[in-house]
């Protein structure tokens, strides 16, 4: 018997999520013009919104599920068994967090998020802003963004300025979305915003927002490390099935020892990076965001590792999207780039460092 | 079996690190951080002050002077031990050969040989390897024949450390060429001080004096210094060999490498216009305290695993095959700090004048080469994992 990734958090909410997750991969991969696209992305929004994923971290009094990070990290396990091409940590993750620092300003939007009837895109500043960053200015929102990660047909954009909390709706005039399409399939729009902002715009203010802005840059970094691991151990398993079934000079490709140990080092790299994200998701857990800077710096280059194994161990069937391990390859290097790349994790940690010995 | 009380694991921590800092002598544990080499006299001074306190032999069990520890108290004990710059203790006799006795030694090779291992009196090395039986270590040719009550052992051994400071080997020798090579291989112990040995120095690229070459020419051992059953010695190498399978769950060691090349890093780098090198050497130990951590908690999950009956499957792979590349790693930034000022300067450590400061560096680096090649080199251990990954 060849490998079998198990789950890193088994269960019901796992299984759930591979099999959306694995329909819609599927579904995708045979889907050519965009248009077409964007119709297959939006029925299955509809299908995990009519499941109640994005309740999962809404509190039960904004009629949510109040679940816990675990709970949602288990629908990321399953969501990353394939290319899942809509946005999970975002919109199920940053969004609730941002909204709870509003107090009770934010929790109409809650409730909205959890029944399913605001799809809010959440434009977290980028970790070194540009002088173009969403501002308010003498009462107007101003300012632009770029590959910002988005459901179908958004209704409502979510941006942190500085220390205030603004919610827009998508439609409303002086804002410009330009749609893109990352390297793993997933939508984007470039942003740009020129509006007037009136008060009922802002659901908060206050040292609490850029603090959940932090929180909910680490709470994405997270969820996205248990994404991204989830797919490295199915790459892992995918390739040992391709290696076994392929033959090439009269013999499976799995009898080369070359291949074999390349195989070795992706599981390697797959097993240390899971072994550092496990303790995090536990009931008890309270994870610092050092955790999570190292997790998330040691993803980019074991994710990498394991992304560049795969292509080249697929031969020339690794340089098409029609294998699912290469289309989960994509969504790996895409995870690299979200909630801070390895550079600005490990510089975060380096300054760190540095402060605490200047005080020392 | 009866579920008994859970040992106050943060209690017990604390109390070996009152222990460590107490007790172990403050020029050995300056060695230690200095990535000094260390020989028998810094090690069974430190062997004799763990067994004058009761804890000489924390894996053996209690009725030979063990400690009773549960295996995460063993694992902590270990972590502490390195956390605080204290030698680790003496692999030879503790680890491999007392394991051994205890299981398949004669009641009197035990009194012979245990106290001597527990004390620190006695100093032990392995005769395993040969010029052709590396890796492949059932290929082992150096022969022993039963003439009356004593076996005439021939051929040779080398890699065999600290033999040049050792009393006796543990080794392994053919004594059949019938069946499978595995099948006709023996363990004798034997007084290095017998007549027909010849211990040879081998000059290794780190400039260190650990390990040599051992002839044997006609070496009587007696009989009563075999272990076990003629043509069984695999089983018993074998055995040793298993018990160590956890051996690479103590990251501790690493951790500690890495912040002494931290700290060499700062200081070496201290000057402004070395900023821009400082910083790129910082950001790649960072890469490396990334998959440390990952190796640590690895480390964790196998003790749970052991400690509740579950399979290990293949950490202890993953754990020698990724911590023997960090250690290299950590190395090499170390390399990188100092080499220019010197790797110019290096010099073997058997020659006069031999004390450049700091040379220590780039001699570890050099033997941190080893890591990979000796234990089960990373090929092996990946065709181990592949093996199991691909079902054959």
């Amino acid at each position: 018997m060849s490998y079998t990734a198990p789950p890193l958090l088994a269960g019901d909410a796992f299984e759930l999520a591979r099999r959306v997750s694995l329909a819609l991969d599927t579904e995708l991969a045979a889907t050519e013009r965009p248009e077409d696209r964007m119709v297959c992305l939006s029925r299955h929004w509809q299908e995990v919104t009519a499941l109640g994923w994005a309740a999962t971290l809404v509190p039960e009094e904004a009629g949510g599920v109040g679940g816990a990070l675990a709970d949602l990290a288990a629908l990321a396990d399953g969501a990353g068994r394939a290319a899942f091409a809509l946005p999970l940590a975002s919109s199920f993750a940053v969004v609730p967090c941002l909204l709870r620092a509003a107090g009770a300003r934010g929790e109409a939007a809650l409730a909205a998020l959890a029944a399913g009837t605001m799809h809010i895109v959440p434009l977290l500043p980028p970790v070194a802003p540009g002088a173009d960053a969403p501002h308010l200015e003498a009462g107007r929102l101003e300012g632009s963004l770029a590959g910002i990660e988005a459901p179908p047909a958004p209704t409502h954009l979510l941006i942190p300025c500085e220390d205030a909390l603004v919610l827009v709706p998508a439609e409303a005039g002086g804002i410009t979305l330009t749609p893109f399409q990352r390297i793993d399939g997933r939508l984007t729009f470039d942003v740009s915003l020129h509006l007037p902002v009136t008060e009922e715009m802002v659901l908060g203010r206050g040292p609490a927002v850029p603090e959940a802005v932090a929180r909910a840059r680490d709470l994405g970094a997270l969820l996205t490390c248990v994404e991204a691991v989830s797919a490295m151990a199915a790459i892992v398993e995918q390739t040992i099935t391709y290696l076994l079934d392929r033959k090439q000079f009269g013999t499976t490709l799995s009898t080369f020892q070359a291949l074999r140990h390349r195989v070795a080092e992706m599981y390697l790299a797959t097993m240390n990076l899971r072994a550092l994200i496990t303790p995090m998701l536990r009931e008890d857990a309270d994870p610092s965001w050092q955790d999570i800077a190292f997790a998330k710096l040691r993803l980019g280059e074991a994710g990498r590792l394991v992304a560049h194994g795969t292509i080249q161990l697929h031969g020339g069937m690794g340089q098409t999207e029609g294998m699912p391990a290469i289309r989960l390859a994509r969504r790996v290097l895409m995870a690299e780039f979200e909630y801070g790349d390895r550079s600005w994790h490990a510089s975060r940690l380096l300054a760190a460092r540095e402060a605490e010995m200047a005080h020392a | 079996m009866a579920q008994t009380t859970q040992p106050d694991y943060d209690a017990f921590r604390r109390e070996v690190r009152a222990f460590a800092e107490t007790h172990c002598p403050s020029e050995i544990r300056a060695k230690v951080a200095a990535n000094g080499k260390l020989g028998r006299r810094e090690w069974s001074t430190w062997q004799k002050i763990l067994h004058a306190h009761g804890w000489g032999a924390p894996s053996w069990p209690v009725e030979h002077g063990g400690m009773g520890w549960d295996l995460r108290q063993r694992h902590i004990f270990d972590e502490v031990m390195a956390e605080c710059d204290c030698p680790p203790q003496y692999h030879h006799g503790l680890r491999h050969l007392g394991p051994v006795l205890i299981e398949f030694g004669t009641p009197e090779q035990k009194a012979r040989f245990l106290p001597g291992i527990l004390s620190g009196e006695d100093w032990w090395c392995q005769g395993y390897s040969e010029p052709g039986a590396g890796s492949d270590l059932a290929s082992l040719r150096t022969a022993a024949v039963l003439d009356g009550d004593a076996y005439v052992v021939n051929g040779q051994k080398t890699w065999t450390s600290h033999a040049q400071e050792a009393d006796w080997m543990y080794t392994l020798v053919r004594t059949s060429k019938e069946g499978k090579k595995q099948e006709g291989i023996t363990m004798l112990l034997i007084p290095l001080s017998s007549p027909g040995i010849t211990i040879r120095p081998i000059r290794t690229i780190d400039g260190w004096h650990h390990v040599n070459e051992v002839f044997l020419d006609a070496v009587r051992v007696p009989v009563e210094n075999r272990i076990g059953d003629e043509n069984k010695g695999w089983t018993y190498g074998k055995f040793l060999l298993e018990r160590e399978r956890l051996g690479g769950a103590n990251i501790a060691p690493a951790f500690k490498a890495l912040e002494r090349t931290r700290a060499l890093v700062l200081s070496e780098l201290s000057a402004p216009q070395e900023r821009m090198k400082r910083d790129l050497l910082l950001h790649r130990l960072l890469g490396l305290e990334a998959e440390l951590l990952g190796a640590r908690q690895m480390g964790q999950a196998a003790i749970d695993d052991v400690m509740s009956n579950r399979p290990l499957g293949l950490t202890s792979s993953l754990l020698k095959l990724g911590t023997s590349a960090l250690m290299q790693q950590i190395s090499e930034v170390a390399l990188d700090a100092v080499g220019e000022r010197l790797a110019s300067r290096f010099r073997r450590a058997d020659t006069a004048n031999a004390t450049v400061p700091d040379i220590e560096w780039v001699q570890n680096y050099m033997y941190q080469r080893a890591r990979t090649v000796y234990g089960g080199s990373s090929e092996v251990q990946k065709n181990v994992i592949a093996r199991q990954l691909f079902g054959s």
